[in-house]
């Protein structure tokens, strides 16, 4: 970047010259254009009408007739707000046992002392090592061994906790300095007292960060309801929409369209959250 | 395709080591063998469940007629009618399978089926229905029949084949003659030299890397005929694997055919980069869809060498507690009237023999569509299941691995084939 690198009236580490700004902006675009463009192609694809190409050598991202007939076509063949619907509950329910589940286990291995803290720990580090395709069977065996196949229970019960966000919440228990809970324990805080008014106001951008992923997590997620839902009317947003994509039929513009739709509610979250979202994500590099 | 077959071939691995115990998982759990062949021969009654993959919405009213007719035939039995989405079918139905929840008539690719066949819990029908052989193709009951496993597992449903499809109008612009496509690998050789040199190699004829089938599509046996050995091996597999790499060396393919991320043919003929590609009878049907302007211009020709069959059957379960309705309803389903009807929606192709004589498949409506429902239908008769239903994910990636090292010029054919052939013998040892 050369001469103009550091500005000689900026002074502080952070001064940048217009040359190196320019720079970052541009690479920022080039950044932003990568990531967004795949979706961007989608958004014009759901927007095209019957007599537009999709595939060509030259993508076109603007639709020469717009319609949004795809839209209304993806409603008149699917009951996409049922499916919508039952997305949520089951969003609903993961986020809920997430958000409690890994707070209080979190909580207990970051700040608890007991017998076997160490080795729980390994044992949770341990299912992280196992792909869940190869547990698929057997969990659903279990789901149908509790009667709850065909359930939205069953498709939620398994994501309820995630042992990755256990661990997550156990590191940002651990960087609430030691000392402020033994001052709360002189002063005769119970456990539940220290989780309640010491712990949780420190991490809630951590807690954002796994309502986040677990919402997106339990919303994507395909093949676990594929497999533990049988009657159609069950079925959450991303397997219904399976209905577009036929096995003779399968209209891209309908299938963009779905993908739109069930792209919004993500947008949502993510935009309410996204505050505490950014914070969370740093907070592990302000511990010291 | 390939995302379904990489599941399968997981959960297949899933299925063989949880065992002889799955059977226990369900409240129907019987042992292997267990339902009576006997008791197909009676009456049929009672409740069915019949699954079909990703038929709706598109087909619903057929399939429900299907249904109703077979209810109205059958005062006794009702039938329910579960349909599956396209993506993920192979897991669910091993994790059906594998939790003794298999509906009793299932709609299985011959390569779905092969983990269950080897499990015990597919009914031989031949055994319920000796005339099947009768009845049916030749090509759609063999691809129902295992190396190694006594009987057939699944009733031929509907079939298909591949049709080359070129693009008329890069053709003609580069100097070839769409009336006259190639017919043999030489000529397309032939061309696809003309129409590089014509178009400075910005538009290619052939985009398409060689796989186990392309061999089996020359001539090559893939297999031994017990099934237990790949015998590809071959100096005339060798001799094409050199076609391949001098018309590599000389820039007749996209550069990037070898790699694991090429797009494949279809995607390039789409986006006009490619002039030929192959497809099922129904291909430009689809394309009108995506591309409207490029669907008219296509133009479709026999394949080469021996065409692909591709066979789609329904299987019944052996823990159905309705055997009899089970099998005659697998029967209705694939009947020749019943698939005649469903041929009539979309381009696909009776698997009965009494359906050969149909007018419907031999005359062509004279659009570029009925041309290629012609033309595949005629091809059905010498087309072959090209590659053997043990080939896994696994060892086809090995195959092409070896063969881009071939076509690339790094090791000579032969090795490269004595290389997969080995490998692949040893994963279906393993």
């Amino acid at each position: 970047m050369g001469t103009h690198a550091r500005s000689p009236r900026g002074g502080g580490l952070n001064a940048t010259g217009p040359g190196e700004k320019a720079l970052r902006y541009v690479l920022l675009a080039l950044m932003l254009a990568l990531t967004v463009s795949p979706f961007l192609w989608q958004l014009s694809t759901s927007l095209k009408s019957l007599d537009e190409d999709i595939y060509s050598g030259t993508p076109s991202f603007l639709p020469e007739h717009p319609t949004l007939g795809n839209y209304a076509q993806v409603a008149e063949t699917i009951p996409v707000w049922s499916y919508a619907l039952n997305s949520l509950v089951v969003a609903a329910v993961v986020i809920a046992g997430n958000a409690v589940g890994a707070t209080l286990a979190g909580y207990a291995l970051a700040k608890l002392r007991f017998r076997g803290a160490k080795l729980l720990l390994g044992l949770f580090l341990a299912t992280l090592v196992l792909p869940g395709e190869v547990t698929i069977v057997s969990q659903y065996v279990t789901i149908r061994g509790l009667g709850l196949a065909d359930t939205l229970l069953g498709v939620a019960l398994p994501g309820a906790i995630g042992m990755l966000n256990v661990l997550l919440m156990r590191t940002a228990f651990m960087a609430i300095p030691a000392e402020m809970d033994e001052a709360a324990v002189i002063d005769g805080a119970t456990a539940w007292q220290r989780l309640l008014r010491i712990g949780l106001p420190n991490v809630r951008g951590m807690l954002s960060v796994i309502t986040i992923f677990a919402f997106i997590g339990a919303w994507d997620d395909f093949l676990w309801p594929l497999i533990v839902l049988s009657d159609p009317e069950n079925y959450t947003l991303t397997v219904g929409l399976q209905y577009l994509n036929g096995t003779f039929t399968a209209n891209p513009r309908l299938i963009a369209a779905g993908t739109m739709i069930s792209f919004v509610p993500i947008v949502i979250v993510f935009a309410a959250l996204q505050r505490f979202f950014f914070r969370g994500v740093e907070e592990g590099a302000i511990k010291g | 395709m390939r995302r379904f077959r990489a599941g399968a071939a997981l959960a297949a691995a899933v299925l063989a080591a949880a065992g002889c115990g799955l059977g226990d998982a369900g409240p129907q759990g019987t042992a292997q063998g267990g339902a009576p062949s006997a008791a197909v021969t009676g009456e049929v009654k009672g409740k069915v469940t019949l699954q079909t993959w990703a038929l709706k919405p598109k087909f619903t009213d057929y399939v429900q007629g299907v249904i109703d007719a077979f209810q109205k035939r059958y005062p006794g039995v009702t039938v329910e009618w579960l349909d599956q989405p396209g993506d993920g079918y192979s897991d669910k139905v091993l994790s059906q399978a594998a939790s003794g929840t298999l509906p009793d008539v299932t709609n299985l690719p011959p390569d779905f089926a092969l983990p269950l066949v080897k499990q015990g819990m597919l009914l031989d029908v031949a055994q319920a229905d000796p005339k099947i052989s009768d009845e049916y193709v030749a090509g759609g009951v063999e691809a129902y029949t295992y190396a190694g496993q006594q009987g057939v597992y699944g009733y031929p449903w509907y079939l298909n084949t591949d049709v080359n499809y070129w693009n008329s109008e890069l053709m003609a612009k580069y100097g070839l003659d769409v009336k006259k496509p190639p017919t043999t690998f030489d000529e397309l050789v032939a061309q696809a030299r003309i129409m590089k040199e014509k178009s400075g190699g910005k538009v290619y004829l052939m985009s398409r890397r060689p796989e186990l089938g392309d061999l089996a599509e020359a001539g090559v046996e893939l297999m031994s005929a017990d099934g237990k050995r790949f015998t590809f091996n071959t100096p005339e597999a060798a001799a094409l694997l050199d076609k391949y790499r001098d018309a590599y060396k000389e820039g007749l393919l996209p550069r990037d055919v070898l790699t694991d991320t090429y797009a494949g043919n279809a995607k390039l003929f789409d986006e006009g980069t490619a002039a030929w590609t192959t497809g099922g009878g129904n291909y430009i049907t689809s394309l009108a869809v995506d591309n409207p302007s490029l669907a008219p211009k296509v133009v479709p020709s026999p394949d080469m060498g021996v065409p692909p069959l591709y066979v789609q059957g329904l299987s019944v379960s052996k823990q159905t507690k309705n055997p009899a309705a089970a099998v005659a309803l697998a029967r209705w389903v694939t009947s020749p009237e019943n698939q005649a009807a469903f041929a009539h929606l979309v381009s696909i192709f009776p698997s009965t023999k009494a359906s050969a004589g149909d007018p419907f498949f031999s005359r062509s409506d004279g659009t570029n569509a009925g041309d290629a429902k012609v033309i595949a239908f005629a091809s059905l008769a010498k087309a072959k299941m090209l590659q053997p239903v043990v080939v896994t994910d696994a060892m086809s990636k090995f195959v092409r691995q070896q063969f881009a090292l071939a076509i690339s010029g790094e090791v000579p054919s032969k090795q490269a084939l004595d290389t997969a052939a080995a490998k692949c013998d040893e994963l279906l040892a393993g």
